[in-house]
């Protein structure tokens, strides 16, 4: 079955982990909240597992989605 | 205490608010949608406040559209009709009434009819009408409306001479009008027939028959009707007695009705509605509405010129006071039975959550409404109520609440007064008051130890509205224990409160006595220190003032004696709206809190004077000039517009300066080991996201114990996360020698994990 992604992100190779020194890349995480979960491909440090949540993710995207979990 | 997020949104419990009859008991309080007086006095149904609202536009045509809705023979029951609406017409008790038989018969002279073919198909229903009068007249009409095939038998010649005999009394015109409108109505007439005759031959031949009361009387002697419903059930007849032409009319409507009744072989009484005029509980404001007297209508100009003195009765008492029910665009009635449902939800989404979280529960419009409607109190059941059945989202409120904790918590102070074991009294300037204008609570401490005998020891914390607010009455009863437990360690002193939410909190707990830092003020008299206002002052009353006339005065006698020229303005005392910080909608909503604001400042363009210290930063930050009395009592200025970091640094550098100073404690303080400095913007970025500088720092803290972040080419910035209770909170930053420069911070409540 193919893998469902709610949002994907690919960090291009801009992105640094400055504990590992390497490079962050797309890779699978997981929203949690109020006991919900939506699997997504975020900017992820292969080393440490670092998943970078970006500003306008944060702010656009999950905001929306915590505002309409909470109301549930 | 511990502040918890709820644990999942699949937990399906359910608490109902009220029960059906309070609920209907609380809506009945609500006249809002109650009719105008006139449309009530109406038996005949017509809106007379929509179709003077018409006129007065000028739209003689809809006029007309909905005095024709009433009656099939507008002419005829204009010239006749009694108007028992103009002696209920509101403006009587100033001047004169509206003229309302008057518009009627403009809107049939300057309004056009509007031809439309009925969209109902033609019955199959036959109904005879014996006999020609004003009844008969009015129910053939009505029955044809209804698309009965109607046969009318009359003994006149032809429409004229059966409107002549109707109406003998009315003009050639009304007559001429009458007749024509009777034969383009869809009615099968049978001239000089005998209607007792006729009634006999042919009857039979009708699925319903009705007559003229007199012809009734002919053919059944003994015939008693049943005037509710114009029938005679015994003899299968529509008929029964009438008076004048509205009479007649009236009677029609409710033969027509019994027509539909009976052509569904059902009782006559069955399900007929309300019928006929009825009492309003209307409520209409008349402040400000000039007595005026009646236009003589002889033309649309005059027409439209007579209907504009109409005052378009509603009750909206409520909605112009206040600026939430104005927002949703609402009412108390219908706001209560969305939000009674919402709390009845068990799956799905609560629309409703947002407004229940934005009322500021001030009770302004408990004062206001006639009936006492308190919308306040129904937000406040439900936020309690969800609560308890989980449903309530920690996020609107778990700032506010976390500052209460830090009120109580890290800020919290409770000391007597240096040299006292127990103390005669306490000062509670209440948390605002510390966060916002930490000076003017030192100077009032200083002066009340100074002037008071007796010792006075001092509290330094929240009362407790906080959580009310929120509806976590389980947080509460622990904050009022907590503050139960401090205050008998002082020997229960009584409570000199600063701030009148704090006064109107604490004095429910039983056993306390409590008075407001103004009514001692009045007492021992001003300090030396204390000056007016260099220009008059606008006075805004705290909404947590409301119901205490004493406070009210003694702030007022106060500001006579500092020699403040206070101006009231409207909606002062009781009435007064709260600035947006109350109920905590400051946090839930801020659009609707701005609006709060701004509706507390278009009373007055003067400098505005208040005893809340939140009235008086909220009233700074939207530009005014804003001062809270203490100030002016001692001499001191509040910060201007601190953030929400600089509320917190407030209270805390407070309590460690006066247990220095007073109390001779030293206050260990953690040194950081770095610096922070903030690139222009962040912090009033911070401020508007509700990221507080503790936050950074522990951020920053995590990242150097972890050493995890991340670097953007892209930006040539680093960012960094901790998760802190229920927030992730992510900064942007650069390194520098000393420590780091923040750029932005940014939040999210949901949790980010790997996963495989």
């Amino acid at each position: 079955m193919a893998d469902k992604n709610y949002y994907t992100i690919d960090p291009e190779g801009k992105l640094t982990c400055m504990k590992c020194r390497c490079a962050l890349e797309k890779g699978k995480a997981k929203f949690l909240y109020l006991d919900n979960g939506f699997p997504v491909e975020l900017p992820v440090c292969p080393q440490c597992g670092f998943v970078y949540v970006p500003e306008e993710l944060a702010l656009g995207k999950v905001l929306s989605v915590e505002k309409a979990l909470e109301d549930k | 205490m511990k502040i918890e997020e709820r644990a999942s949104t699949h937990v399906y419990r359910q608490k109902r608010m009220f029960t059906k009859e309070e609920l209907e008991a609380r809506e009945r309080l609500c006249v809002h949608e109650q009719p105008p007086y006139c449309n009530a006095a109406c038996p005949l149904k017509l809106d007379v406040k929509t179709m003077t609202a018409a006129i007065a536009g000028g739209d003689f045509d809809k006029a007309l559209g909905l005095y024709e809705k009433i009656t099939p023979f507008p002419h005829l029951l204009s010239a006749g009709c009694e108007a028992p609406c103009e002696g209920k017409c509101k403006l009587c008790s100033l001047g004169e009434g509206i003229a309302i038989r008057e518009l009627e018969r403009a809107a049939i002279a300057y309004g056009s009819r509007t031809r439309s073919r009925s969209l109902l198909r033609k019955k199959n229903t036959k109904i005879g009408i014996f006999g020609g009068d004003l009844f008969t007249l009015f129910l053939a009409g009505e029955l044809a409306k209804k698309r009965y095939p109607v046969s009318l038998f009359c003994s006149q010649t032809d429409g004229d001479a059966l409107a002549a005999s109707c109406a003998p009394d009315f003009s050639e015109a009304v007559r001429t009008a009458t007749a024509r409108t009777l034969s383009n109505l869809d009615i099968e007439v049978f001239w000089n027939t005998d209607p007792s005759q006729a009634y006999r031959q042919h009857s039979c031949q009708f699925d319903l028959t009705a007559a003229a009361f007199s012809v009734a009387r002919q053919l059944f002697p003994e015939i008693v009707p049943d005037e509710a419903v114009m029938v005679s059930r015994e003899h299968h007849l529509i008929t029964g007695p009438t008076q004048g032409v509205l009479g007649a009319a009236f009677g029609a409507k409710k033969a027509a009705l019994s027509a539909d009744r009976l052509a569904q072989h059902l009782d006559p009484s069955n399900t007929r509605g309300e019928e006929g005029s009825v009492e309003t509980r209307l409520y209409t404001d008349l402040e400000g509405v000039l007595p005026s007297l009646r236009i003589a209508v002889s033309g649309p100009d005059s027409a439209k010129a007579e209907a504009l003195r109409c005052i378009q009765c509603q009750c909206d008492v409520c909605i112009r006071g206040c600026a939430y029910l104005r927002h949703y665009q609402t009412f108390p009635r219908l706001l209560t039975r969305e939000i009674y449902n919402n709390v009845s939800i068990i799956m799905g989404d609560h629309m409703m959550n947002k407004p229940i979280n934005a009322c500021s529960l001030c009770g302004q419009c408990s004062v206001l409404c006639p009936n006492g409607y308190d919308m306040g109190e129904i937000c406040h059941i439900a936020r309690q109520n969800m609560v308890t059945t989980g449903k309530m989202p920690l996020a609107p409120h778990e700032f506010a609440l976390m500052d209460m904790l830090f009120s109580n918590e890290e800020a919290f102070l409770c000391r007597p007064q240096p040299g006292h074991q127990q103390c005669r009294y306490v000062f509670f300037p209440g948390c605002q008051a510390a966060a916002i204008a930490p000076a003017t609570v030192r100077a009032a401490y200083l002066d009340l130890c100074r002037r008071l005998e007796g010792g006075i020891a001092l509290i330094l914390g929240c009362c407790g509205a906080i959580c009310d607010w929120a509806g976590r009455y389980e947080l509460y009863d622990q904050t009022a224990a907590f503050l139960d437990n401090a205050l008998a360690q002082l020997g229960n002193p009584k409570i000199i409160a600063g701030c009148p939410t704090c006064k109107k909190e604490l004095s429910s707990h039983p056993g306390l006595e409590i008075a407001g830092i103004w009514e001692i003020l009045e007492q021992i008299g001003l300090p030396e220190k204390a000056h007016p206002p260099a220009r008059p002052v606008a006075l805004h009353d705290a909404c947590g003032a409301r119901g205490d006339p004493r406070t009210q005065r003694s702030i007022r006698t106060l500001a006579q004696k500092l020699g403040c020229h206070v101006v009231d303005t409207p909606y002062s005392g009781d009435q007064s709206p709260c600035c947006g910080y109350g109920g905590l909608t400051q946090y839930t909503n801020r659009e609707v809190a701005k609006k709060m604001t701004e509706a507390c400042l278009e009373r007055s363009d003067l400098p505005y004077l208040s005893y809340c210290m939140a009235c008086r930063d909220r009233f700074a930050r939207e530009g005014r000039e804003s001062m809270h009395l203490l100030e002016l009592v001692y001499g001191t200025s509040a910060d201007h517009c601190p953030d929400i970091s600089a509320k917190r640094f407030n209270r805390l550098r407070l309590k460690q300066e006066l247990l220095k100073e007073y109390w001779h404690e030293e206050v260990d303080t953690v040194q950081l080991g770095f610096t922070i400095r903030y690139a222009p913007g962040a912090e009033a970025l911070m401020d508007e996201r509700m990221i507080l500088k503790s936050d950074v720092i522990a951020v920053l803290q995590h990242l150097r114990s972890t050493g995890e972040a991340i670097a953007d080419a892209d930006t040539g910035l680093c960012i960094t996360r901790a998760r802190l209770g229920n927030v992730t909170f992510w900064v942007k930053y650069q390194e520098t020698e000393d420590g780091y420069l923040v750029f932005s911070a940014y939040s999210h409540r949901m949790n980010v994990v790997n996963r495989q």
